[in-house]
């Protein structure tokens, strides 16, 4: 990193002091990006990003300010640590309720997740990364099944990012970072019917270019490509009325995301994203409630190597480690930063995250899953007397609170007399969060265990942030479907 | 603030750079503004935040291989490492089939009244008591706590094409929201948007939000089943909209949109017409050229509820054999604002026109999820205040419902349109859109079971 802006960065954090800010950080961020977008075979563009900025949180007279700048100079440096200081204080003088942050063990520290020698995002040539892509897309192009697949949609983004946050109580994280994103849009199409079906394919990870081998993405995309072909063309209609639910990891994870990590992130529970992502049905009192049942432990782990939501130091510098947000039913830890935890008077789970130089930290999920149980994937069928398996999910929906859900299965099939028969069309899963983790009675063993990854939104401005989630699979008795 | 970098120079530079690597067409942006924001919950400030940019964008081609690049990291070294880089990047990728060039002028840009507000500067000052007038407003409501943002912008925009466009427009804006609570479940929400300083009026917006919550106190759970909707301007710049939305060609070809092979066929009823307008006073999408450097206008989307066209860039255009409309994005064509032709109805005869059917009255909704983007089906959530209309009036307030249906019913079974219009962008909005109140008959709603 240059050390121009390593001073620039230093050198804002002395301005602050000396313009009274009882705490004051600069995180400076450096991050290039190169993106491939190839639509139907063809390739619409090729792109390079190249980010560099710094951004000042201030803690003043019990208020926040935050500014950012990207042009690289004293002046710029001045003024935004200025303003930011000014506006705190000038906000903190109008709260009633002065903020402040939680105490917490200073680091001064530098990790880094990158890619595989000669793998590294700026290490492959471009031209490889786009003849693979290209290759993916043929496979789907040329793909023998009884549906036609006339709409795809793919784009790889690779990313290094380097990030060096400082503050003035002597905090210092140095970080390098290497990801790797696939996204994709297949849709499948029944040329007698016309009948359609969509699949949304998204792949992440810490690391470089292995992670396609990783994936092994050309027989991930193939399979599921295919799959999307008999759901199009064979699936028969979803049973309604009381029935019983397995799920796969791909669902799990959606519902370990939404129902369970949303509603657990602290600033949601006091209010703070009230105007925008929404508030939480889980409420401080509430810790130590039972809301699952004893086979549902959720736990959100930042430090799980190659994940996409890896860290080991939060963007407030506090030591990450797994929160168990549900442990045998019970709620038990919430998403802190260092602010939603002095609220509460407790310590940050070091969830604090900001997406890019110009963000604030706020408490965000990294990698979140549901504990895998003790038992084999067959013995989760053997007494279902009628139900679905929903291996994957196309539509979710959920309130702002995060207490009425709605899943829509992809890949699905009939469940009769214990043996998993054929496909079923778009069953409906749409209950509660306390009647979902409550029906849960059986969950399938770690060697099940499967990561999917997300770009989870939340905040004003957006921040996007790479998540992991995930599970095994599990067992949720007597669901009604309508 | 001397040491500021020179837009002029550094669109110079590139232009020298991309024109010395061989590249075929170019077009270059740069673009510096500085962003402000107050944002409040439990009806105090949480945070207040200000960003200063630079960002410089590039789009250009090579024997029909098409780049971009987008740089905040603007010292010298890096613009040229950057373009160099993009030379190599263009050298190894296959060309693209779908590329027909930029606009190429010469252009003559359109004058759009309200861009910039002169007055602007006083505004930094006003804002805290701004934010804390809307709160209080929504506090003589009888709210008990409001969270929202207040964010606001003074922007310059440059471009420069390979073909003679070379060209500048500043603007400022600001978008307000406020959401306020009685209690946990009983909240009601607003927005005030707009160019022009000198017009806001939040306290209008926490009034509103504190009325809703009012009225949204004591809501039970609702029931499933066929509703006639009348929808708030900010439901309907969502749900309504999202299908005006949707006439973009490359959202047809990559199979996230209705409306393939929809063109000149009818999807609404007579009283619906749409257009994409980059020209309205006052619209927070409103800009004299688009990111090829091509004249914006106003383009209809939807007349009389015939599908009459997409929005087009040069190459979607020309694959159309139609012109461009002035919509280029960086990859794809971009709605500037979004404009729904008022209907003849107040608010009061649109709900006379409920009498006798069951309707719901939805003043705000999120989370809008799709199960197909090429049928349209999909699911959203409705918050804050919702109602049942009993014989004309807004009566019991209802929760935990879910509107479950099709994009293509939404816009097909309109039966009135609201004559008072409402610019929304918000949280869930991102295209500014111009719209009224919306009744719709026919729609599934459905509920969770407990």
């Amino acid at each position: 990193m240059p050390s121009s802006s390593y001073d620039l960065a230093e050198k804002a954090i002395e301005e602050g002091e000396k313009l009274g800010a009882q705490y004051i950080e600069a995180r400076y961020v450096n991050s290039m990006s190169n993106t491939s977008i190839l639509k139907n075979g063809v390739p619409e563009l090729g792109a390079i990003a190249r980010s560099n900025g710094i951004g000042i949180r201030v803690l003043k007279d019990g208020g926040v300010g935050f500014a950012s700048f990207n042009e690289m100079t004293k002046e710029e440096m001045s003024i935004a640590v200025a303003f930011a200081t000014k506006m705190a204080e000038a906000t903190g003088k109008r709260r009633s309720k002065k903020i402040v942050f939680s105490d917490e063990k200073i680091h001064d520290v530098k990790f880094e997740a990158l890619g595989e020698s000669g793998k590294r995002p700026f290490e492959v040539d471009p031209e490889a990364k786009i003849n693979r892509l290209m290759g993916i897309d043929k496979l789907l192009a040329e793909l023998k099944t009884n549906a036609v697949i006339p709409f795809r949609f793919f784009q790889m983004l690779d990313e290094t990012e380097r990030k060096y946050i400082i503050t003035n109580e002597g905090a210092k994280i140095e970080s390098e970072i290497d990801r790797l994103q696939l996204f994709g849009i297949v849709v499948a199409v029944n040329p007698t019917t016309g009948s359609k079906e969509q699949i949304m394919i998204q792949k992440g990870k810490t690391g470089g270019l292995e992670s396609l081998d990783y994936w092994k993405i050309e027989d991930f995309v193939t399979k599921e490509a295919t799959k999307l072909g008999k759901i199009v063309t064979e699936s028969k209609e979803a049973p309604t009325g009381i029935i019983d639910y397995v799920v796969g990891p791909n669902v799990i994870g959606i519902m370990c995301h939404e129902n369970t990590g949303h509603p657990t992130e602290g600033d949601r529970i006091l209010g703070r994203e009230g105007a925008q992502a929404g508030e939480s049905y889980l409420k401080e009192d509430m810790i130590g409630q039972q809301i699952g049942s004893e086979h549902v432990t959720i736990i959100d782990d930042p430090t799980i190597e190659g994940s996409y939501g890896y860290y080991l130091y939060d963007d407030e510098g506090v030591k990450a480690g797994p929160r168990y947000l549900h442990n045998k039913g019970i709620f038990e830890e919430m998403l802190h930063n260092r602010e939603s935890a002095a609220w509460m008077g407790t310590n940050s789970t070091a969830a604090a995250r900001a997406i890019g130089f110009n963000r604030e930290p706020i408490p965000r999920m990294a990698n979140t899953y549901l504990a895998p149980g003790t038992f084999e994937y067959e013995e989760l069928f053997e007494d279902v007397k009628l139900g679905v398996f929903m291996n994957n999910f196309t539509e979710w929906n959920i309130d702002d609170r995060r207490y009425q859900s709605k899943y829509v299965g992809l890949e699905a099939y009939l469940i009769e007399n214990g043996e998993i028969k054929h496909m079923v069309r778009r069953p409906v899963v749409e209950t509660t969060t306390p009647k979902l983790w409550g029906s849960v009675d059986a969950v399938a063993k770690e060697k099940y265990l499967e990561f999917d990854a997300a770009t989870c939104g939340k905040g004003d401005p957006m921040q996007g942030a790479p998540v992991y989630h995930g599970g095994s699979f599990m067992r949720i008795r007597n669901v009604e479907v309508r | 603030m001397g040491n500021k970098i020179d837009i002029k120079n550094i669109l110079d530079l590139t232009a020298n750079k991309l024109n010395s690597l061989e590249f075929d067409d170019f077009a270059i942006t740069a673009n510096r503004g500085n962003r402000s924001q107050l944002r409040f919950a439990d009806s105090q400030i949480t945070i207040a935040k200000n960003w200063a940019s630079l960002e410089l964008g590039v789009f250009a081609s090579k024997d029909s291989k098409t780049v971009a690049v987008e740089i905040q990291d603007l010292s010298e070294n890096s613009i040229i490492s950057a373009l160099e880089s993009l030379e190599k990047l263009a050298k190894s990728l296959p060309p693209n089939q779908n590329y027909f060039g930029i606009s190429d002028g010469p252009f003559s840009y359109p004058a759009i009244e309200y861009l910039a507000d002169t007055d602007f500067v006083e505004f930094h000052d006003r804002s805290i008591d701004q934010v804390e007038g809307a709160i209080n407003a929504a506090e003589a409501e009888g709210a008990k706590r409001s969270a929202g943002v207040l964010a606001w912008e003074v922007k310059e925009e440059h471009l420069l094409s390979s073909k003679g466009a070379n060209v500048s427009e500043n603007s400022t804006s600001y978008e307000f929201s406020i959401r306020s609570f009685i209690d946990e479940t009983s909240s009601g929400a607003d927005v005030e948007v707009g160019r022009l300083f000198s017009k806001v009026d939040f306290e209008r917006a926490g009034t509103r939000a504190g009325e809703i919550a009012k009225m949204a106190i004591g809501g039970t759970n609702g029931d499933p089943g066929k509703y006639n909707i009348l929808l708030e301007p900010r439901v309907a710049a969502d749900v309504v909209a999202a299908t005006p939305g949707a006439a973009n060609p490359f959202m047809v070809d990559i199979g996230m949109s209705w409306l393939k092979d929809k063109i000149g066929e009818p999807i609404g009823p007579e009283l619906v017409s749409v257009y994409d307008d980059a020209l309205l006073p006052n619209g927070l999408g409103s800009k004299s050229f688009d990111e090829e450097g091509h004249p914006t206008g106003r383009n209809v989307i939807v007349e009389k509820g015939i599908l009459k066209g997409f929005i087009h860039n040069t190459s979607t255009a020309k694959k159309a054999g139609t012109t461009s409309t002035g919509n280029a994005g960086l990859v794809l064509p971009q709605n500037s604002n979004v404009f729904f032709e008022p209907g003849e109805h107040t608010f009061e005869e649109l709900l006379e026109l409920t009498k006798g059917k069951p309707t719901l009255y939805i003043t705000n909704n999120w989370y809008t999820r799709f199960t197909s983007y090429a049928d349209g089906i999909f699911s959203s959530i409705p918050r804050d205040g919702m109602f049942i209309i009993k014989n004309g009036e807004v009566s019991e307030p209802v929760r935990e419902l879910r509107i479950s249906d099709t994009m293509g019913n939404i816009f097909k079974n309109i039966t009135a349109l609201g004559k008072e219009i409402k610019q929304i962008k918000s949280w869930e909005v991102n295209v500014p859109t111009f719209i009224p109140h919306v009744l719709i008959e026919d729609i599934n709603i459905s509920a969770a079971t407990k």
